[in-house]
C-alpha cells in the first residue's frame, strides 16, 4: 500500500484536532458556566490528545517526533480546514464550531474503526467514548439553547449560518480519495459528508432552528491544501512561542 | 490553590454569649470528639459567617489562580506540557466548583459569592495578583505555590465542617498531580540549557517574596482565634504553615543549583526553625485591598467572563426547575 | 487594558468599568446531585452536586466535574429536590432511631434507592432499592430492611428521578487509566534531578 494516501488523511485529521483543541482551549478559567467550563476543557484536552496519538501514527509511519511536527511547522504545512483557525468568538460560535466539527469528527473515527491502517483503527476504537461525550455535549447544549430565549436562538442561527458553509470544508476531497477507498482506510470523504448531515439535521430538529441548511452554500475550501486564513499563522506563532526559543531543548 | 493569610479578622455577628449554652456545648462536644460538622447541625452563628467566608475565599482563589497559570495555556512548549497545563488550570476551575459548593452548604448561592468577587467585596490568595512574565513563572506556580496551597489545604483538611472536608479531600488527591507536574517543569529547566537555567532563576527571584507573604501574616493570639482553633475552623498557625513549606521546599530548591533571593534565610538548627526576612507586610496590605500588579486584570477578566456568559446562563435557566442549597 | 496573556488581549479588557455588574437571581440555575460507581463491584456513591439547566446538562457538567479523573465504570444524577434526607445522628447512634414522622400509609408504591453516610464527612453510599408508598415510608422499611447498619445520615430517592447513564456508554470512561499526563506517577522528576546532578559533578 502506497503511504502517502495514509499520511495525507492522517496529517489532515491530527492538524483538525490540534488546531479546534488549541483554540478551546482558550476558554479554559473563562468559560460562561463553572461546570461548563470544566467540560469545555476536557474536550479540548480530548483533541489535543487525538492529534498527538495520530502523529504518533504518523511517526510510525516515517514522519517526524510529534512535538516537532506539531510546534515547529508553518500554516502552509497545515492540512486542518479553515474553520477551526478561526478565533474563538463568542460562546455560540464556540458551540455550532464544536457541534459541526465533533459530529463529523464522530463520523470520522466511526469509519475508521475497520480501516485497513490497523493503528489509526485500534486508535479509533479506543477514543470512541471519548467523542461519544463531545457529541452528547454538543446535543445537549444544542437542544438547551436552541429552545430558548430569543436571543440564545439568534445567535445560534447567526453562527450556523457562518459555520456551516466553513464546515463544507472539513470534507474537501484529498488527491487520494479513491485509493483511499480501494484500499479500504477510509470510506470517504463523500460518505463522510452524508452520515453527518443527517446527525445533524436530526439535532437541528430537536431546536427552533431553522432546519433547511443552504444546499448552494459554497464550501469553505483550500485547508486541506495547505491553504488558510490569516488566524492560522499567528496562531501557530503563539503555539510555539517558548518551543521556539530553543526547538532542541527538553521542557 | 489557596495559603490562608488575612481571613479571620474578627465580623459583627450575634455574640457567642447570646447563643444557646447547651446548644453550644453540644456543638464543642462533637467537635472534641472528632466527628463532623453537617449543613443540617445547628451551629454558632459566628462559626457559619467565618466558614463561609473561608471557603468563599478558598473557591475565589481557585477560579482567580487559574488565570496567571492560564496566561501560558496557549504556549505551553510541547504535548506533555500542554495536556498537563490544561488540565491542571482545568482542576483548579474543578476546585472552585467543589468550593463554592461546599460554601453553598452554608447558605449562600455561588452566584451571590461571583457577584462579592467581581465587584471587589471578597478577597482571594494575594499571590495571584503577580503577573506570570515568562514560562518559567507558570513553572514556579505550578510547583511551589500549590506546594504552599497543599501545606494548608492538608491541614484544613482535618477541619470540623463535613463539606468543607469532602471537597478538600477531592481536592488533595488531585494535587498531587499538580505538585508532581510543577516540579517535573522545574527540574527539566535546571537540567536544561544555560538560559532555562537563568529563566528559572529569575522566575524564583521574583516569586520568593510574594510565596512568602502567601501563608498571612504571623497569627495574633486572640480570644477570637482561639475560637477558631478550638472549632476546629483554622487548623494551623500561618506562620506553622510557612515553616513547614520552607522545610519541605527549600532543600528541594537548593538541590536544583538555585539560589533563594532572601540573605537571612537560613534554619537555626537549635530551635529547629527557619529565619527570614519579614515580608513587607505593608505590599501584602497594599496589594490585598486592591493594588496590586494585577488585581485589576484578574478582576476584569473574570468579569468579562461573567458578562460574556450571561446570555448563556439567562436562555438555560428553566424558571420550572428550583435553585436548592445542596445537601452535603 | 494589555495582559500577558494573549488570550486575555483578545477578550479586549477596558481600561475601566462604567458600572457594577450585578449577577441577578436568574443566574442560579437549579442543583443536582452526582453519584459515580469508580470500580466494577463497587456501590454508587455521592461525589457532589453540579448546578445545571435540566437532569441531561446535569449528567452532562457531572460527568467532567467529578469523573474527569481516576476510574470510574457509571453515573447516576438526580435533582437535589428529589432527596429526601432522614436527621444526622452522633457517633454510634443509628440515623433510623431518630425517625419520628409517620410513614405514609396512603397511595401508590414506587422504587426508591437507599443511601447511606456511614459517619459524618464521608459520602452518601448505595445499600439498595425498596419498594414505599412515599419518602418517610422509604425511611421507616430502610430501617427494617437494613437492621445490621447504624448509618449517620439516610438519604430516600425515587428511582424514576434518576439519569444514568446506558450499559453501552459504559465506554465513555474507558480512556480514563490512559490519561496520564493527568497521573501524578506520570511525572518523573528524579531523572532530570540527577541530570543536572551530573552536569555540575562532571
Amino acid at each position: 500500500m502506497d503511504n502517502q494516501a495514509a499520511i495525507e488523511l492522517l496529517y489532515k485529521m491530527a492538524d483538525d484536532d490540534l488546531i479546534i483543541g488549541h483554540r478551546n482551549s482558550e476558554w479554559t478559567g473563562v468559560g460562561p458556566i463553572l461546570e461548563e467550563d470544566i467540560s469545555f476543557s476536557s474536550m479540548a484536552q480530548d483533541k489535543i490528545g487525538h492529534s498527538w496519538g495520530l502523529y504518533k501514527i504518523l511517526h510510525q509511519l516515517g514522519e517526524s517526533e510529534p512535538d516537532l511536527v506539531a510546534f515547529t511547522r508553518n500554516a502552509e504545512q497545515f492540512h486542518n480546514c479553515q474553520m477551526v483557525e478561526f478565533p474563538i468568538g463568542e460562546y455560540d460560535f464556540s458551540l455550532i464550531r464544536h457541534f459541526l466539527f465533533d459530529y463529523a469528527d464522530y463520523h470520522r473515527f466511526e469509519m475508521l474503526e475497520n480501516s485497513s491502517l490497523t493503528g489509526l483503527a485500534q486508535l479509533a476504537r479506543k477514543i470512541k467514548g471519548e467523542i461519544k461525550y463531545h457529541i452528547l455535549h454538543a446535543r445537549t447544549w444544542m437542544k438547551n439553547l436552541g429552545n430558548s430565549t430569543d436571543e440564545a436562538k439568534e445567535r445560534l442561527q447567526r453562527s450556523l449560518d457562518t459555520l456551516y458553509p466553513m464546515a463544507l470544508g472539513i470534507f474537501e476531497k484529498s488527491p487520494y480519495e479513491d485509493q483511499l477507498i480501494s484500499d479500504g482506510v477510509f470510506g470517504g470523504e463523500e460518505a463522510l459528508q452524508t452520515r453527518w448531515l443527517d446527525s445533524i439535521m436530526e439535532v437541528l430538529r430537536l431546536t427552533d432552528l431553522n432546519h433547511t441548511l443552504d444546499s448552494a452554500a459554497s464550501p469553505l475550501i483550500g485547508g486541506r491544501m495547505g491553504k488558510h486564513t490569516d488566524h492560522l499563522q499567528p496562531l501557530l506563532d503563539e503555539m510555539s512561542e517558548v518551543v521556539r526559543t530553543d526547538p532542541t531543548a527538553e521542557w | 490553590m489557596y495559603g490562608g493569610g488575612n481571613v479571620f479578622e474578627p465580623m459583627k455577628v450575634k455574640e457567642l454569649a447570646d447563643e444557646d449554652p447547651i446548644l453550644l456545648k453540644e456543638f464543642q462536644d462533637r467537635i472534641d470528639r472528632g466527628e463532623k460538622i453537617e449543613p443540617t447541625d445547628w451551629m454558632p452563628e459566628l462559626y457559619r459567617k467565618q466558614l463561609i467566608r473561608m471557603i468563599e475565599q478558598h473557591a475565589h482563589s481557585e477560579i482567580i489562580g487559574a488565570l496567571p497559570e492560564g496566561t501560558w495555556i496557549t504556549r505551553a512548549p510541547g504535548f506533555k506540557r500542554k495536556m498537563a497545563l490544561m488540565a491542571k488550570v482545568q482542576d483548579e476551575v474543578g476546585h472552585a466548583q467543589l468550593l463554592y459548593s461546599a460554601a453553598e452548604t452554608l447558605g449562600k448561592p455561588r452566584e451571590a459569592m461571583i457577584d462579592d468577587l467581581i465587584n471587589g467585596r471578597s478577597k482571594y490568595s494575594n499571590i495571584f495578583n503577580y503577573p506570570a512574565f515568562t514560562w518559567a513563572d507558570s513553572c514556579f506556580i505550578s510547583w511551589l505555590v500549590d506546594a504552599g496551597a497543599i501545606v494548608n489545604q492538608l491541614a484544613n483538611a482535618k477541619g470540623s465542617y463535613g463539606p468543607y472536608v469532602r471537597a478538600l479531600d477531592r481536592i488533595c488527591k488531585e494535587e498531587s498531580f499538580h505538585l508532581k507536574y510543577g516540579h517535573d517543569c522545574v527540574a527539566s529547566l535546571a537540567a536544561g540549557t544555560p538560559s532555562q537555567r537563568k529563566w528559572m532563576q529569575e522566575a524564583i527571584d521574583r516569586w520568593w517574596a510574594p510565596m512568602m507573604m502567601f501563608f498571612g501574616p504571623s497569627d495574633k493570639i486572640s480570644v477570637h482565634s482561639e475560637i477558631l482553633i478550638k472549632w476546629k475552623v483554622k487548623m494551623a498557625s500561618n506562620d506553622a504553615m510557612r515553616q513547614q513549606f520552607l522545610d519541605m521546599y527549600v532543600p528541594k530548591i537548593w538541590e536544583l543549583g538555585f539560589t533563594i533571593p532572601d540573605p537571612l534565610l537560613r534554619k537555626n538548627e537549635e530551635e529547629d526553625k527557619w529565619e527570614i526576612t519579614e515580608p513587607d507586610w505593608d505590599e501584602f496590605k497594599r496589594v490585598i485591598n486592591g493594588d496590586g500588579p494585577c488585581n485589576k486584570e484578574r478582576l476584569a477578566v473574570r468579569r468579562i467572563a461573567e458578562e460574556r456568559g450571561k446570555w448563556v446562563r439567562e436562555a438555560i435557566n428553566r424558571k420550572s426547575e428550583k435553585y436548592m442549597v445542596p445537601l452535603a | 487594558m494589555e495582559s500577558l496573556d494573549p488570550r486575555v488581549n483578545r477578550m479586549n479588557l477596558p481600561s475601566s468599568f462604567d458600572e457594577a455588574m450585578h449577577k441577578e437571581e436568574m443566574d442560579q440555575l437549579a442543583t443536582y446531585e452526582v453519584f459515580l460507581v469508580p470500580k466494577e463491584g463497587k456501590p454508587l456513591e455521592s461525589v457532589g452536586p453540579v448546578h445545571a439547566s435540566e437532569i441531561e446538562m446535569a449528567f452532562v457538567f457531572g460527568k467532567e466535574a467529578y469523573s474527569r479523573r481516576f476510574t470510574c465504570v457509571a453515573m447516576a444524577v438526580c435533582p437535589t429536590s428529589s432527596i429526601f434526607p432522614s436527621p444526622v445522628s452522633e457517633a454510634g447512634q443509628s440515623a433510623y432511631e431518630l425517625l419520628t414522622d409517620q410513614a405514609e400509609t396512603e397511595g401508590d408504591e414506587q422504587q426508591y434507592e437507599v443511601f447511606h453516610m456511614n459517619k459524618r464527612g464521608k459520602f452518601h453510599k448505595h445499600v439498595g432499592s425498596l419498594m414505599a408508598k412515599g419518602p418517610l415510608d422509604a425511611l421507616h422499611q430502610g430501617k427494617e430492611a437494613f437492621p445490621e447498619e447504624t448509618p449517620q445520615n439516610v438519604w430516600v430517592i425515587p428511582t424514576s428521578d434518576f439519569h444514568f447513564n446506558s450499559e453501552e456508554d459504559s465506554d465513555l470512561w474507558a480512556t480514563l487509566p490512559e490519561k496520564k499526563y493527568r497521573d501524578a506517577i506520570f511525572y518523573k522528576a528524579g531523572d532530570k534531578i540527577q541530570k543536572y546532578k551530573d552536569s555540575v559533578n562532571s
